[in-house]
């Protein structure tokens, strides 16, 4: 009796714990999560979300047959505000841009003050000046998950990114997520009215300490121009996560 | 200063010490250039060019200098500049050798948001081009001498950025940096600035306390409209230590009012980038401290008798009113640069051309020039000293 009793009691519990394990295995195994936390996940992996971020950025363009001198910057950033500062080539070393959200100023050695300059001042080549500055796709942009695709042989989620504000570097982005890394593999740029701009290919090959967590981290950005033959690569390297002074945004304390 | 700086040295070798994690840098450039003058032989102001003795034709090789040291606490910069040029006019030649620091600053980070400095700092802002409004120090902006760097002021500075959007600064302004005019007017004043930076739009308000004068007031701000237009605005309200004060009636004698009466100085501005990164600016400026057409035109008529008086004591800007244009390339363009501008005394009619343009020859060498042609009469502002300055340069960048 008791033996039978305690048969059926825990014939029972498989079964219950059976159907919640099947229950819990099925959602997560069809449900994927929101458009926002997709793009909170992947923003990390650029920048984004972090308490500070110092990376250094060479950049190579390529328009036609012809190649720009490649650059190469050091980038303070947080959130929408970062501090680029040229290394290479020699004559421009010294220079800055600093953006504190759509504010941008141009400082140089010797300039007599700090140069406000509009975002259609951008650096050579297709980068835009938000795409040196940690990535907040999560803050800037409404998104929405329009299905999946496989990139390369990875599946990817597909979100539809449309610009929350006019801070926002681009007007809509149509963005490729790994769904198993959760980063950004590629994305299409395109103006208000709709037309591609230009495409952009992620590569991951750095690493940085987050939480305690290893986060794979974003090494390399392709940009190639949709209307004419052009290309811009900008590689990252050393990259830190460390907060960066407010006073390092101040313009009247970049002396 | 020098105790304070000396105070502050201590203090960032301890930090330095306690945070080692130094980087260094340094650069510089090496610039060569020559100028030519046409001085108005009718000048009524300057006649024969005896009383500014003006350079005719000058060749000058200068060497700017960055240093940088700094770690996650300390920050040390310098900017030594050492020169030698050759002046010459109808009198003579005169040889010039310079060496000095334009700017130089130990920063040490005090406390979370808060950072103390002291050194030689270019304290000038706002988005004006063609004069700086706001800036006490800095009103000329480095027009007079487009190709000669700004010096800092010698200053003390408390600086407090609570967040990304807003700092304040006190600071003490020991006296102006290297090659001021003596007396020096701004020894021993006190500065406080306010900034603050919003999604598209920044402002600062500015006052200035200087011994035995009125206080100096100021405000600029900017707004970025679109990707394309930014407008912004510089305002200043002060009084000179001095004002020549030129009735329009041209029978009565110059008058020398010290200090002069408070008045206020606006520019407004408006930028326009176009999708290649070519930007169109118009500036209008209202100096208050300015004549009226008829004060400007009975100065000159002074002028005739006086005219090491009128020179001497001529306000910042002998007009009131002004517009200036500019139409430039890309400021972010890698291989060169070009600047044409246009400046129309809208007081006494004459106009200012100019235009700078720079281009590079192989990586570390850049060519350059800049022409500067007034139009008008020796009796209108931009006309009254010279007819056409045409300088030539290259510079090397070091290392």
């Amino acid at each position: 009796m008791h033996w039978a009793m305690f048969e059926k009691a825990t014939m029972n519990k498989i079964l219950c714990a059976a159907v919640v394990g099947m229950f819990c295995l099925g959602s997560s195994a069809i449900a994927a999560p929101d458009a926002y936390t997709i793009l909170k996940d992947s923003d990390q992996a650029r920048g984004g979300g972090l308490p500070g971020i110092v990376w250094e950025i060479r950049v190579t363009s390529r328009d036609g047959d012809r190649t720009d001198e490649p650059q190469r910057l050091v980038v303070k950033a947080v959130d929408d505000s970062s501090v680029a500062e040229t290394q290479e080539p020699v004559r421009f070393k010294g220079s800055k841009i600093l953006q504190v959200q759509r504010n941008m100023w141009l400082t140089r050695p010797g300039l007599s003050k700090p140069i406000p300059i509009s975002p259609r001042q951008r650096m050579s080549g297709q980068a835009s000046n938000g795409d040196i500055a940690a990535t907040n796709y999560a803050g800037d942009y409404d998104a929405k998950t329009t299905g999946t695709e496989t990139l390369d042989g990875e599946p990817c989620y597909v979100l539809d990114l449309s610009a929350k504000h006019n801070r926002a570097t681009y007007d809509k982005i149509r963005y490729w997520v790994s769904v198993k890394r959760l980063v950004g593999v590629k994305a299409e740029f395109y103006s208000l009215s709709g037309k591609l701009l230009k495409t952009a290919r992620f590569e991951y090959n750095n690493a940085i300490e987050h939480d305690g967590k290893r986060v794979p981290f974003v090494s390399k950005m392709t940009i190639h121009d949709a209307l004419v033959d052009a290309e811009t690569t900008m590689e990252f390297g050393t990259v830190k996560v460390k907060k960066i002074a407010a006073a390092e945004f101040d313009l009247g304390q970049m002396q | 200063m020098r105790l304070a700086a000396l105070a502050l040295a201590t203090f960032a070798a301890t930090a330095a010490a306690a945070d080692a994690d130094w980087q260094t840098s340094w650069d510089g450039t090496l610039y060569g250039y020559a100028n030519s003058t046409a001085v108005r032989n009718d000048s009524v102001l300057n006649p024969g060019n005896q009383i500014a003795g003006l350079p005719q034709g000058s060749d000058v090789a200068e060497l700017r200098l960055n240093f940088k040291a700094e770690n996650d606490t300390v920050r040390l910069t310098a900017r030594p500049i050492v020169s030698t040029r050759e002046l010459r006019n109808t009198f003579g030649t005169q040889h010039r050798d310079e060496g000095y620091f334009s700017q130089w600053q130990v920063r040490v980070s005090a406390a979370e948001s808060w950072n103390v400095a002291a050194g030689r700092e270019v304290m000038n802002w706002g988005a004006g081009q063609f004069r700086s409004p706001s800036s006490p120090f800095y009103f000329d902006n480095g027009r007079t001498d487009p190709l000669r760097e700004l010096v800092g002021m010698d200053v003390l500075k408390l600086s407090w950025t609570p967040d990304r959007q807003s700092s304040a600064t006190l600071a003490r302004i020991v006296r102006s940096g290297y090659g001021a005019m003596q007396p020096d007017m701004w020894r021993d004043s006190w500065l406080a600035k306010l900034d603050q930076r919003g999604g598209d739009w920044a402002y600062g308000l500015v006052t200035v306390q200087v011994p035995h004068m009125p206080a100096f007031y100021g405000a600029h701000g900017q707004m970025t409209m679109s990707d394309a237009l930014m407008l912004y605005g510089e305002l200043g309200s002060s009084a000179s230590a001095f004002a020549l004060q030129s009735s329009a009636e041209p029978t009565q004698p110059f008058t020398v009012q010290v200090p002069s009466s408070r008045r206020t100085t606006a520019l407004a501005g408006a930028a326009y980038t176009f999708e290649d990164g070519k930007s169109l600016t118009a500036e209008y400026l209202h100096d208050g401290h300015g004549y009226t057409a008829d004060e400007e035109s009975a100065y000159f008529q002074r002028a005739v008798a006086l005219p090491g008086m009128a020179l001497g004591l001529a306000p910042r800007l002998l007009g009131r009113d002004y517009l200036h244009l500019v139409w430039q390339s890309n400021m972010m363009g890698e291989v060169g640069y070009w600047r044409l501008m246009y400046t129309r005394n809208l007081t006494d009619g004459g106009n200012e051309l100019a235009a700078y343009g720079e281009t590079v020859l192989a990586s570390r060498l850049s060519i350059y020039g800049l022409v500067i042609l007034p139009v008008g009469t020796a009796r209108q502002e931009f006309s009254a000293l010279f007819t056409r300055s045409v300088t030539a340069g290259l510079k090397i960048a070091l290392p």
